[in-house]
C-alpha cells in the first residue's frame, strides 16, 4: 500500500477518474476535508446529476404504478463521457415532461371520471329512497316528523302548513359518517332528516384519488338559513355534494346523460393510458442503463470534488491509497483515460509519496475467501501489515465447528445445501436480494460447504450418522459368550484382554488385538459405558485442539514482531509467554499422549489420573493413595516441580520486562538528545528511530530518501512506542505503560488457564448435539421402525416428517448456529487473542462496481 | 425510584427513539454551514448530509421556501405520530395532550380566517396536521362561542377547556384573541395538573417548562394588550395561574400599563431579569421574544439531561420545532437575499 499523488489536466480527469472507477483499486483521500459539500468545484454537476436522479425516480414509481416490467442490463454501461451527460439531461426532460402532461391529462379525465361515478352512485342511491318513500309511506312520514300530505319522490315536497322541505345530496367518506351525523343533529337541533346508504364497492376519491368507501347521504331540511349550515358543514367534512333534481324524470335523464358520458370518458381514458403504457415501455428499456449511468457520473464528479485543484499549474492534485502491485495497471489506466478525453498533449502523472500515516488495510480476495475474511473483520480489520489470520482460520474454523457439529449424516446434508448454493452460485446470485437471512447464508456459501466437509470427517471419526455407528470394515470385538450366560445377564463385560469367564481355564479373546481402521469402534454403540469413554477421549482431543492452536497463535506473534522489528517484544513478552504455556500445558499434551501409548488394557486400573495430576503438580503434593494419583515415572517429581518454578518465574518477567525496557531506553534517548542538541542537528537520531520504526520495506527506502523530509515537530506522530520525547509527559506515560502491562499480563496467564478450560466447550457441544440426535432418533423415529407388519411401515411413514424437520431445524439450524458461534467465539477470543490487534481500517477502493452492488437501484 | 425500574418496561423504546431523533437535531456547525448558502440548492444539498437525508430529494427545482416548509413539517409530525403510536399509556395521554395546543392554534386559525371571509378549503391545508381532528373543517358552521361550543367542540378533549369562553357574544377579532388565550391558560394549567398528577421526574422536568410558559404567556398577553381597550380586569383573567409569577406577579402584572413596569416586575424574579436585561427594542438588539425562545430552548434541552421521564417528548417536539423555525428563517433570508440578519436564528446546540 502506498500513498500517491495523481496530477490530473483538468480536461483529462473525468475519464481518468471514469477508468479508475472501473478498475476499482484506488481508495481517493478527501483533500478538502474543510471546504462545504455545496462549495465545491463540481458541485453544479453533482446537482445536475441529482436532478437526473429523481427525474429517473419519477420515471420509475410511474412504471413501478403500471407494474411494467423493468429490464436489467446485461452489460455493464461504461460512464459516459462529459459531453453526453447533456443529450442525457434532454431525454430526461423530455420523459418527465411528456409523462407529466399525460399525467396532468389523465388526472384531470380520472377526477371527472370519479366524481361522475359518485354522480351515479349518488342517482341511484336517492333513487332507492324516494322508492322506499313512495312503497312505504307511513314509516317515512313518521320519520320525518309526522308531515303527513309530503309527496315524497315527487316535484317540490310540501308540508301541510305549505313549507317547502328541501334537499341536499351528496357522498362523504365512511368514516366521517358518524361525526357527520352528529353534527348535522347538533347544529341543526335535531330539524334535519338524514337518509344514507353505503356504496358497496371501493370508490377512488375525485381529489386524493384514493380508494375509499363512501357513503351517499340525502339531507332533508326546511328553510334557508339550514341550509345555509348543512352546506357548510358538509364543506368541512369534506363532502362531495351532487346536484339531484326533484322531478323523477330529470333524475332518470341526468342518470342516462352521467352513463353515456362516464362511457365516453372511459374510452377517452383508456387511449391515454394506451399512451402512457408505449412511453413508460419504452423508457423501462432504458431505464436500469440511465441509473448506472447518471451514478457512474455522479460518482466520478464527487470524486473529482476531493481533489486540490492547483490553479497555478492548471491541473488537480489527487492523492489516493494505492496497493503497490497495481501501480502498473493504474497508469494504464491513467494513459487510457488520458487518450480517451482526446487533448493528451500533457498526460497525467502518478507520484509516490512518503507518508507516516497508517495506510489502510487491503487483501486481497476470492469469492472464496471472502466470507473467512468477513469472519474476521466482524472482530477487527487487522492492522496494517499485521498477520491476518484468514487463512488459518479457513480451514481451523470449519474444523472446530466440525469438532462440535460431529455427524455424517448431519454434515452431509449441510454439504449438500452448500454445494447446490456454490453450483449455482450466478443464478442464485440477485435472487432473493432483499432476503437477509438468505443473503447471510450465501454469503457465507464456502464457510457452510467446509463446514459440512469437516463435519462428515469428524462424523467418521465419532462414528455417527444420525447417531447411528456404521460397521463397514467389522468390528474389532467379538462377543464369545456362551447363550446361557448372555440368558441369565442384563449386561456382560467385553474385556480387551482373554478373560477367564467360565472359571474353567478358558480363557476367551474378544478383542482382536487391532483397533478398528477409522474412528469409533461400532460396537460403542451398545455398550452401555459409551458415554463415559467418549467423553474420556474428546475431552483430551479439546485440550489437545486448543493448547495447540493457542500455541501456534503465540508463534503467529512471534511473526509480528519480527516483522515489526519488535525485538525487545520477542525477548520480553513471546519468550516468557511461550514458557508458560509449554511448562503446564504442552506438558499436559505430552502426558495425554504418554497415557495412551503406555497403558493398555492389562494396566488401566493403575493409569493415572491426569486431571489429579495436574491439580497436585501445581499444588506440590504428591500423594501415593488411590494409585491413579501416584507419580509413573522416575523424577517426575522434581521435573514437574522445576516446570512449575519455570511458569511462576514467568509471570514477573513479562510484567516488569517491558516497562522496564521502556525506561532505560527513554533515559537512554534522553540522554542522547541532550548531546545532539548540543551538536547541531539530530537528523541522524531521527534517521536511526526511523530504521528502527517503518515496517514497511517500501516506505524504509523512503525513509532514506527523505530523511530531510521529517524534522523533529512530527515526531510525536509516529506511533507511542518511542516518540515521546518530552520530559513532562514522561511520568504520566510511564504509569499507563505500568498499568497497561500489569492488564496484559494478568489476562495473559489467566487466560491461558480460562481459555484452556474455554476450549472444553468441544467437548460439551459435541456431546449435547449426539445425545441430542440420540434422542431424536430414540423417541420417534424408533418408535415407527421398532413396530412389526404394515402398521410398522405405516408409522414410519407418518413418524419419518416430524424427526426429518425436527433433524433440520433443531438439529442442522439450531445446534449448527450455536456451533457455529462457538466457534467464532474460539477463534476470536482464544485464538485471535494471542497476537491480532485489529486497529486497522479498511481500504476501501473507489469503484464503479462495489458502488453499484452495494447500493442496489432501491425501490 | 419505583418509576425508574419500572419506565423501560412500557416506555423504554419510546424513549430510545426519541432520544435517537434528538441526536439528529442540527449542530452549531450545521448551522455555520447553512448559514453560509448561497442559494436554496445549496441549501438542500447540505441538509442532505444531515438526518435530513433526501427529505427534499424527490422536489424538483427550483425550490421554494414553502416546499422546505411543508416538508419539515411533515417529517416532525409523522416522527411524532410514529412515537404515538408506539406509546403506551400514560405516555399516550401526555403526547395527546401536546397536541392540544396545535388544536387551539388550528381553531383560532379558521375563526380568523372566516372572519377574513376565506374559504375553508384555503385554510385547512394551513393547518397544523397534528392538532386536527374530525369537526374541525365544521367550524365555519359557529357565528358565536355558544354555538362552536354545542356543536364542534363539545366532542374534542378540549370541551372543558371552552366553558370559560361561553360568555362571549360574538366572534370579532378581539374576541378571538381572548378566547385563544383563555383556552391556552385552561390548557396549560390542566396540562401542568396531569403532569404534576404523573409526578416524579416528568413532574418535575414538565412543571418547570410549562411553569417558563405559562409565564411567558403572562408577560406576552400584558406586553401585546397595552392600547387594545382590554381591562386590567380582564386581562388579569387570561393569566395561566401556572407559572412562577402566580400569584404575587400576576397582581402586579395586571396593574401594569408599560413596558418599563412590565420590565419591572420581571426584574424581581431571576430567571425572567436576564432576559429582559438581554433584550432590547433597537434593531441590533435580540426581541423579547427571542430570549423566550432561548430560554424555551434553553429548558428543552436540559429535560435531556435526566432519565427516565416524558418531559424529553414534548421536549423533542419544541426542539424540533424551533429548528424548522430556523431553518424556514435561514431559508427565507436566502431566498430574499436578506443576508444581513441570517444569523438571528436561535442555536439549539
Amino acid at each position: 500500500m502506498t500513498l500517491c499523488q495523481l496530477f490530473l489536466q483538468p480536461d483529462a480527469a473525468y475519464s481518468c477518474i471514469s477508468e479508475l472507477g472501473e478498475l476499482g483499486i484506488v481508495q481517493f483521500r478527501d483533500l478538502n476535508p474543510n471546504v462545504n459539500s455545496f462549495q465545491r468545484k463540481y458541485v453544479n454537476e453533482v446537482r445536475r446529476c441529482e436532478e437526473m436522479e429523481r427525474k429517473l425516480r419519477f420515471l420509475e414509481t410511474e412504471i413501478k404504478k403500471d407494474e411494467l416490467p423493468i429490464y436489467d442490463p446485461e452489460d455493464n454501461p461504461d460512464a459516459p463521457k462529459p459531453r453526453e451527460m447533456i443529450d442525457l439531461e434532454a431525454t430526461f426532460e423530455k420523459l418527465d415532461h411528456e409523462l407529466k402532461e399525460i399525467n396532468t391529462n389523465a388526472d384531470a379525465l380520472l377526477r371527472n371520471f370519479n366524481e361522475l361515478t359518485e354522480l351515479k352512485h349518488n342517482l341511484t342511491m336517492t333513487q332507492g329512497f324516494f322508492d322506499d318513500a313512495i312503497s312505504h309511506p307511513v314509516g317515512v312520514m313518521e320519520d320525518v316528523g309526522g308531515e303527513r300530505e309530503m309527496e315524497l319522490g315527487g316535484q317540490t315536497t310540501t308540508t301541510a302548513a305549505g313549507m317547502k322541505l328541501g334537499f341536499i345530496t351528496g357522498v362523504v367518506p365512511r368514516e366521517r359518517m358518524v361525526a357527520f351525523e352528529r353534527m348535522l343533529w347538533r347544529v341543526c337541533r335535531g330539524n334535519v332528516f338524514l337518509r344514507q346508504a353505503e356504496i358497496p364497492e371501493l370508490i377512488e376519491d375525485p381529489v386524493s384519488g384514493e380508494k375509499l368507501h363512501k357513503t351517499v347521504f340525502v339531507v332533508f331540511f326546511q328553510g334557508e338559513q339550514l341550509k345555509n349550515r348543512v352546506q357548510k358543514i358538509c364543506e368541512g367534512f369534506r363532502a362531495n355534494i351532487y346536484p339531484c333534481p326533484e322531478n323523477p324524470h330529470e333524475r332518470r335523464e341526468l342518470a342516462m346523460g352521467v352513463m353515456t358520458r362516464l362511457e365516453d370518458l372511459t374510452v377517452v381514458l383508456s387511449q391515454t393510458q394506451d399512451h402512457r403504457q408505449r412511453v413508460l415501455a419504452a423508457t423501462s428499456r432504458n431505464l436500469r442503463t440511465w441509473q448506472i449511468k447518471v451514478k457512474k457520473i455522479k460518482a466520478i464528479y464527487h470524486t473529482m470534488n476531493m481533489f486540490n485543484n492547483d490553479v497555478a499549474r492548471k491541473c488537480l492534485i489527487a492523492e489516493c491509497w494505492a496497493p503497490v502491485s497495481e501501480l502498473d495497471r493504474i497508469q494504464l489506466a491513467l494513459r487510457k483515460g488520458s487518450e480517451a478525453s482526446g487533448g493528451g498533449t500533457v498526460s497525467s502523472v502518478l507520484n509516490r509519496m512518503v507518508t507516516r500515516e497508517q495506510p489502510p488495510t487491503h487483501h486481497k480476495l476470492n469469492k472464496f475467501t471472502q466470507g473467512f475474511q468477513n469472519l474476521v473483520d466482524a472482530y477487527g480489520v487487522a492492522t496494517y501489515r499485521e498477520i491476518n489470520p484468514m487463512p488459518f482460520v479457513l480451514i481451523t474454523f470449519p474444523f472446530l465447528f466440525a469438532v462440535m457439529f460431529g455427524d455424517a449424516g448431519h454434515g452431509i446434508l449441510v454439504t449438500i445445501f452448500a454445494l447446490w448454493m456454490v453450483l449455482k452460485e450466478r443464478s442464485l446470485k440477485d435472487k432473493w436480494r432483499n432476503q437477509e437471512v438468505w443473503t447471510i447464508f450465501f454469503g457465507g456459501r464456502y464457510i457452510i460447504l467446509l463446514m459440512g466437509i469437516f463435519s462428515i470427517y469428524t462424523g467418521i471419526i465419532y462414528n455417527d450418522v444420525f447417531s447411528k455407528s456404521l460397521n463397514i470394515f467389522g468390528s474389532s470385538w467379538r462377543v464369545r459368550f456362551g447363550d446361557d450366560t448372555l440368558a441369565k445377564h442384563d449386561s456382560v463385560m467385553l474385556e480387551p484382554t482373554p478373560y477367564n469367564y467360565t472359571r474353567s481355564g478358558d480363557y476367551r479373546q474378544m478383542f482382536s488385538g487391532t483397533p478398528y481402521p477409522i474412528g469409533l469402534d461400532p460396537v460403542w454403540q451398545l455398550a452401555d459405558n459409551k458415554i463415559t469413554y467418549t467423553n474420556s477421549v474428546k475431552m483430551k482431543f479439546a485440550i489437545i485442539i486448543g493448547i495447540t492452536q493457542m500455541g501456534f497463535g503465540l508463534f503467529l506473534s512471534l511473526w509480528n514482531h519480527l516483522h515489526f522489528n519488535h525485538r525487545h517484544a520477542i525477548y520480553l513478552e513471546f519468550l516468557p509467554q511461550i514458557i508458560f504455556l509449554a511448562c503446564i500445558f504442552f506438558y499436559l499434551i505430552i502426558l495425554i499422549f504418554y497415557k495412551w501409548t503406555s497403558f493398555d488394557g492389562s494396566k488401566a486400573t493403575d493409569a493415572p489420573s491426569l486431571l489429579i495430576h495436574l491439580i497436585n503438580m501445581i499444588l506440590f503434593s504428591y500423594k501415593t493413595d488411590p494409585p491413579s494419583a501416584a507419580v509413573f515415572y522416575t523424577g517426575q517429581k522434581q521435573f514437574q516441580t522445576f516446570l512449575i518454578l519455570l511458569a511462576v518465574l514467568c509471570v514477573p518477567w513479562m510484567l516488569l520486562g517491558k516497562p522496564i525496557y521502556r525506561i532505560v531506553m527513554n533515559k537512554r534517548r534522553a540522554n542522547y538528545s541532550t548531546v545532539t542538541n548540543h551538536a547541531a542537528g539530530n537528523d541522524s537520531d531521527v534517521e536511526e528511530q526511523h530504521q528502527e520504526e517503518f515496517h514497511d520495506p517500501a516506505e524504509k527506502r523512503g525513509v532514506v530518501l527523505d530523511a530531510d523530509v521529517r524534522d523533529t515537530d512530527t515526531e510525536d506522530m509516529l506511533d507511542d512506542e518511542h516518540s515521546h520525547q518530552q520530559h513532562h509527559q514522561h511520568e504520566v506515560e510511564m504509569s499507563e505503560v505500568w498499568v497497561e502491562q500489569g492488564i496484559h499480563t494478568i489476562e495473559y496467564f489467566l487466560g491461558c488457564i480460562s481459555h484452556t478450560a474455554s476450549y472444553l466447550r468441544l467437548w460439551a457441544l459435541s456431546l449435547a448435539h449426539a445425545q441430542l440426535s440420540e434422542v431424536l432418533w430414540h423417541m420417534i423415529l424408533h418408535l415407527g421402525l421398532s413396530m412389526n407388519g404394515y402398521g410398522g411401515a405405516i408409522a414410519s411413514f407418518f413418524v419419518f416428517m416430524p424427526w426429518s424437520s425436527l433433524t433440520v431445524f433443531i438439529l442442522l439450524l439450531m445446534e449448527g448456529l450455536s456451533a457455529f458461534l462457538h466457534a467464532l467465539r474460539l477463534h476470536w477470543v482464544e485464538f485471535q487473542s494471542k497476537f491480532y490487534k485489529g486497529e486497522g481500517y479498511p481500504f476501501v477502493p473507489f469503484s464503479f462496481r462495489l458502488l453499484l452492488d452495494e447500493a442496489p437501484v432501491e425501490a | 425510584m419505583k418509576d425508574d425500574l419500572l419506565f423501560n418496561l412500557d416506555h423504554g423504546y419510546a424513549e430510545g427513539l426519541c432520544r435517537g431523533f434528538k441526536s439528529g437535531i442540527l449542530k452549531a456547525a450545521d448551522y455555520h454551514n447553512l448559514v453560509q448558502c448561497e442559494t436554496l440548492e445549496d441549501l438542500r444539498l447540505h441538509l442532505q448530509s444531515t438526518d435530513y437525508g433526501n427529505f427534499l430529494a424527490n422536489e424538483a427545482s427550483p425550490l421554494t421556501v414553502n416546499v422546505i416548509d411543508d416538508r419539515l413539517r411533515e417529517k416532525t409530525v409523522q416522527e411524532f405520530q410514529h412515537l404515538r403510536n408506539v406509546s403506551y399509556e400514560p405516555l399516550s395521554t401526555f403526547l395527546d395532550y401536546i397536541t392540544y395546543a396545535y388544536m387551539i392554534d388550528n381553531i383560532i386559525l379558521l375563526i380568523t380566517g372566516t372572519l377574513h371571509q376565506r374559504a375553508i378549503g384555503d385554510l385547512l391545508p394551513r393547518c397544523h396536521p397534528l392538532g386536527s381532528f374530525e369537526q374541525l373543517g365544521a367550524i365555519t358552521v359557529a357565528d358565536t362561542p355558544a354555538q362552536l361550543y354545542t356543536a364542534v367542540l363539545v366532542d374534542t378533549p378540549l370541551a372543558p377547556y371552552f366553558i370559560d369562553c361561553i360568555s362571549e357574544h360574538d366572534l370579532d377579532e378581539l374576541n378571538v384573541e381572548i378566547i385563544r388565550s383563555t383556552l391556552y391558560k385552561a390548557y396549560l394549567e390542566d396540562f401542568y395538573n396531569f403532569c404534576k398528577k404523573l409526578g416524579g421526574i416528568t413532574a418535575e422536568v414538565m412543571c418547570e417548562i410549562l411553569a417558563f410558559e405559562a409565564d411567558r404567556r403572562a408577560f406576552m398577553i400584558t406586553i401585546n394588550s397595552f392600547d387594545t381597550g382590554l381591562t386590567q380586569d380582564e386581562r388579569a383573567k387570561l393569566y395561566p395561574t401556572c407559572g412562577h409569577l402566580h400569584p404575587d406577579g400576576l397582581q402586579e402584572l395586571r396593574r401594569t400599563d408599560n413596558y418599563d413596569a412590565v420590565r419591572d416586575v420581571a426584574s424581581r424574579y431571576p430567571q425572567y431579569k436576564i432576559l429582559f436585561e438581554g433584550s432590547g427594542t433597537n434593531s441590533g438588539d435580540k426581541t423579547i421574544e427571542d430570549k423566550f425562545f432561548e430560554h424555551e430552548v434553553k429548558l428543552n434541552m436540559n429535560a435531556f439531561l435526566r432519565q427516565f421521564h416524558f418531559g424529553i417528548f414534548y421536549a423533542y417536539l419544541k426542539l424540533k420545532e424551533q429548528e424548522n423555525r430556523n431553518i424556514i428563517w435561514i431559508a427565507e433570508c436566502i431566498a430574499q437575499k436578506h443576508r444581513a440578519r441570517i444569523d438571528n436564528y436561535i442555536p439549539i446546540f
